[in-house]
């Protein structure tokens, strides 16, 4: 039975959406600036679009999860973020559910 | 100025000031330090072609732009689209009939001019629909900038939803039971079948059919009377001349029997409105209009000649015959030459097939009708 490519890509896409932010979240327990986040998430099989992430960076700095400071590196400045207190505690909690939503998947599946 | 720079002077236009220097010295750093790890890899300096590819795996600077932006990333939302095109769908099929109302009293009470009449009835029925749909909009999009959701889109009670009817017209003919008879009676939606065929169709079915119908047949009734124009029908443009497009002598000897055809073919679409229980009445009706749709594509083929191009002395004419339909010459279509002669012919060719499979179609809406007529 073949499926259709586009409504798989759709779908997968959709279940991606979710966990990115787990994923951004817990890349950032180290400081990192926007570019290295990219290739971090990259190298452990997680591609994100520079116009996906980049906003979500500035979101999850606005609810006061991530902490940013501009300093200069290599001759440029940029833009360092880590996880703040309170990004912390949501990500411990948040990874929690994760855990939870993949056991009860695997029973599942 | 750098392609850089006229990027990111771009995405900036679109920012707000207080956020704007932020993003575009963090995008600049992104750019530079991608154009910089391709440099490294390449062992080069990226040409102008290899840095603009970067720019554009980035994003267009507006989707860019829009990803920063607070507040909903559409105008109306998926919340509340369905109720914003609930109220369009109603909207426009009352003005309709506000409308038609309106010009079928002007026109059985005696006015000079029924041209005019007709026309300012489009003319009204147009710019206020336009209103209506600008309005509901901008409500819809004051109400999702907001994040406003009346007590009445949430706290909603299923003996209310009669009126949801209103979006499709054949209710208004079928609509003799209540909403809770109709759920009641199992006709509503939910206990629909996955899928269906035509004969399974419910008559709400052929009543938006209808309504569609008699509103595309009615338009080109109005237009074959000459009350209404399309401007362009009359000349076309070939390699940059202006080619007048004549009819032949066929189509005024049939004026007046497409005329009837066509009023035919509103008759049916209206009945179905009326009556759409009627389901063997409209098929026999169905087979006389075909029948006669049968007779004067017949008659148009017959003919022989439909059309003639001009352009100055120069003539073509559109015409056809049985040797067209032929496969062989629709692969050749493509290779038609395009001055007058060419286009002439490779309309003809169009024509005549058109008309064949206008045939086809009407054999088989007799066909189909016939069995219908007799399952009813």
């Amino acid at each position: 039975m073949t499926i259709d490519v586009e409504l798989f890509e759709s779908m997968r896409l959709e279940l991606r959406r979710g966990s990115l932010v787990l994923a951004v979240l817990a890349c950032l327990r180290t400081e990192r600036y926007g570019y290295t986040l990219r290739q971090a998430l990259a190298a452990d099989g997680l591609e994100m679009e520079e116009s996906t992430l980049y906003p979500l960076l500035r979101r999850l700095e606005s609810q006061g999860l991530l902490l940013s400071e501009w300093r200069e590196e290599e001759k440029r400045r940029k833009r360092f973020y880590v996880l703040s207190p309170m990004g912390t505690a949501m990500l411990e909690r948040l990874a929690g559910e994760w855990r939870g939503i993949n056991a009860s998947l695997d029973k599942i599946l | 100025m750098d392609m850089v720079e006229r990027y990111l002077e771009a995405v900036a236009a679109q920012l707000s000031a207080e956020e704007r220097d932020d993003i575009v010295a963090e995008l600049r750093d992104l750019i530079l330090s991608r154009v910089e790890a391709k440099e490294e890899a390449l062992g080069r300096p990226l040409t102008d072609v290899e840095r603009e590819a970067i720019l554009k795996e980035i994003g267009h600077p507006l989707v860019v732009a829009a990803r920063y932006r607070k507040g909903p990333d559409s105008l109306i939302g998926p919340e509340l689209f369905p109720y914003w095109l609930y109220g369009v769908k109603a909207g426009l099929l009352i003005l309709l009939v506000v409308s038609g109302i309106g010009l079928f009293i002007r026109l059985i009470s005696g006015t000079a001019d029924a041209g005019q009449d007709i026309a300012q009835a489009f003319h009204g029925f147009f710019g206020s629909g336009l209103t209506l749909i600008g309005a509901l909009t901008l409500a819809g999009a004051i109400m999702e900038h907001y994040a406003i959701r009346p007590k009445w889109l949430t706290d909603w009670r299923v003996k209310d939803l009669g009126a949801f009817g209103l979006s499709d017209p054949s209710w208004w003919g079928a609509s003799v039971k209540s909403a809770s008879d109709r759920i009641g009676a199992g006709a509503g939606p939910a206990r629909r079948p996955m899928w269906r065929t035509r004969a399974m169709r419910s008559p709400r079915d052929f009543g938006a059919e209808a309504a569609f119908s008699f509103l595309a047949v009615g338009l080109f009734v109005l237009w074959w009377v000459g009350l209404v124009h399309f401007p362009g029908l009359s000349a076309i443009r070939i390699d940059g001349d202006l080619v007048s497009v004549s009819p032949a002598p066929i189509w005024a000897v049939l004026f007046a029997p497409i005329l009837l055809y066509a009023l035919g073919q509103m008759g049916i679409d209206l009945f179905t409105l009326i009556r759409p229980q009627a389901a063997r009445m409209r098929a026999v009706l169905a087979i006389l209009v075909a029948v006669a749709g049968l007779w004067l594509t017949w008659n148009i083929f017959e003919a022989g000649h439909w059309f003639t191009l001009s352009v100055g002395a120069e003539q073509a004419r559109i015409a056809g015959d049985g040797v067209l339909l032929d496969f062989d010459r629709l692969r050749e279509l493509r290779n038609g030459e395009r001055d007058l002669t060419g286009v002439a012919s490779t309309l003809s060719l169009i024509l005549t097939w058109a008309l064949a499979i206008s045939a086809v179609s009407l054999v088989y809406t007799i066909v189909a009708n016939a069995w219908r007529a007799v399952r009813a």
